[in-house]
Order: structure tokens, then sequence, then C-alpha cells
């Protein structure tokens, strides 16, 4: 069952504060969280977490099509590396 | 030396009549078909391949001079591979992971900060895992234009002007 819609999105407060303060301070230095349970809201999008996964904290650029999702769904605990074959990455 | 990369592998024989399961490691899984030829680890053999269907895990394929179940079954474990010449041309700000693997990471001061062990996607944007020197730990840098501003593959080198927090 889904989380009632009357309660909002959940968020820690602590990662609320922090992203207030980035948002603030103009900068666009890695806020380290470890909060994997909080939602994205629209207010982080342009900022970049570090999410904690157990071991390291992974750089998490907040994109618009992100919003209402989990931190920690962008920063995996388990390893993988696979083959690069012809992946390629985007520099945006 | 000619450089070669692992884009798939043979994971065995598939029916009876000389077709193998091959499990493509692509970007476009399909796209292992537009390589010709694949070679072995050390290119001395080379594979000509044609794709017959979809299967679990891979495709079933056709590979010339391979006629028998046997002859397949033989084939069971190969890596294919192909030069880094064979990959199409990429736009500006596009890069092959196996071309920014191994590349060295200097500071915008010129100090080194290490060699980019791995490039890994979450979902987010593309991460840059760099080893750091005389460590066996790794950072994660975001592989953007304000954290990777410049990447020179002539000379194996990128400029990076990371976010606080990073190292």
């Amino acid at each position: 069952m889904g989380r009632s819609v009357w309660k909002g999105p959940f968020v820690d407060a602590y990662v609320l504060k922090k992203a207030e303060v980035a948002r603030e301070s103009g900068r666009s230095d890695v806020i380290k969280i470890w909060s994997r349970r909080s939602t994205i809201l629209p207010q982080f999008v342009g900022l970049t977490f570090g999410v904690y996964n157990g071991k390291k904290h992974v750089p998490v650029n907040v994109t618009e099509d992100m919003i209402g999702q989990k931190f920690g769904e962008y920063s995996p605990t388990r390893t993988y590396y696979g083959h690069g074959a012809d992946k390629k990455a985007k520099r945006k | 030396m000619v450089e070669r990369i692992c884009v798939g592998s043979i994971a065995g024989s598939y029916g009876v009549q000389g077709e193998v399961r091959l499990k493509s490691f692509c970007a476009e899984p399909t796209a292992i078909a537009d390589y010709d030829p694949l070679t072995n680890e050390d290119g001395t053999r080379e594979f000509q391949i044609t794709l017959t269907r979809p299967v679990k895990n891979g495709f079933g394929a056709r590979i010339v001079d391979v006629k028998t179940k046997e002859d397949a079954d033989a084939l069971k474990g190969v890596q294919l591979f192909v030069t880094r010449e064979q990959f199409p041309e990429l736009p500006d700000d596009e890069f092959y992971y196996a071309d920014l693997e191994g590349l060295t990471v200097v500071d915008t001061g010129g100090a080194v900060l290490g060699t980019v062990k791995s490039v890994q996607n979450h979902g987010a944007a593309d991460l840059l895992e760099i080893q750091l020197p005389n460590s066996s730990e790794t950072a994660l840098l975001p592989f953007t234009k304000d954290a990777v501003p410049t990447v020179d593959l002539t000379a194996k080198r990128i400029v990076a002007d990371p976010p606080v927090g990073i190292f």
C-alpha cells in the first residue's frame, strides 16, 4: 500500500536544512547525506548530493525527472562493473 | 599494439544445427552484429556472425564456418573483441568508456589526482571512478562540464575541477 497523500512526501529534516543552506550559499559543494529514504523534492533540483551507500558518498546531481524518487535509488549498495564495450558517457 | 575491446561472448551452442548462443555487452545489444569482423582475444581467429533470433539472456547466432553442434560447443566461453577503430565516431562531449578508462586525472593546478578506473552510471549521471594514487581508495567524480572541463584523449589526460567534498 502506498503512502497516504495527506502526509506529504517524507524527507528527513536534516536533508531539508542542508539543502536550504546550500541553496542560499550558491556554492556547488556536494551535500553529504546518509538518508537514502528521503524523497527528492522540487527544491533539490540543481543541487548535488553525496548519497551514502554504506561505503562512500555517491554524487547525485538532481534533475527534474528524479522528483518523487528516493535518494537511495541512485546510490547502489552493490558493486557491479560489467563490460564497458561500446557504452558511451555524455558530458552534460 | 592493437587495442581490443570485448563486446560479447559465446555462451555455448543453441539447438543442434550449429547455431551459438551469443551474449552481447554492447549498449544496444543488436549492435554486436554490426561489427565485422569480430575476433578472439589475441586476434588470431575471426568470426563473422549473423543474429538469427533473440533467446533468453542473449541471441541465437550463426557463425561462418561453424556448421555443427560440436563446432559450436567447442567455442563455448570464447570472448569476442573488436578494435577501437571499428567504433563509430562520436559527437563532441560524448566519449566511449574504453577511451576514458586509464586516463590520468589532474586538477586545475596540474597536481595528479589519480587515474580513471571505470565509468559508472547509476541512473543520475555518468560518474568517473578515480583510483587515488598510493591508495586502494577510489573517488567518484561527476562527469559534467563543471567538474571535468577538459578531456584530452591524445594526451591521455583529464583536467578536473572537483566540487568540495569529492576528494
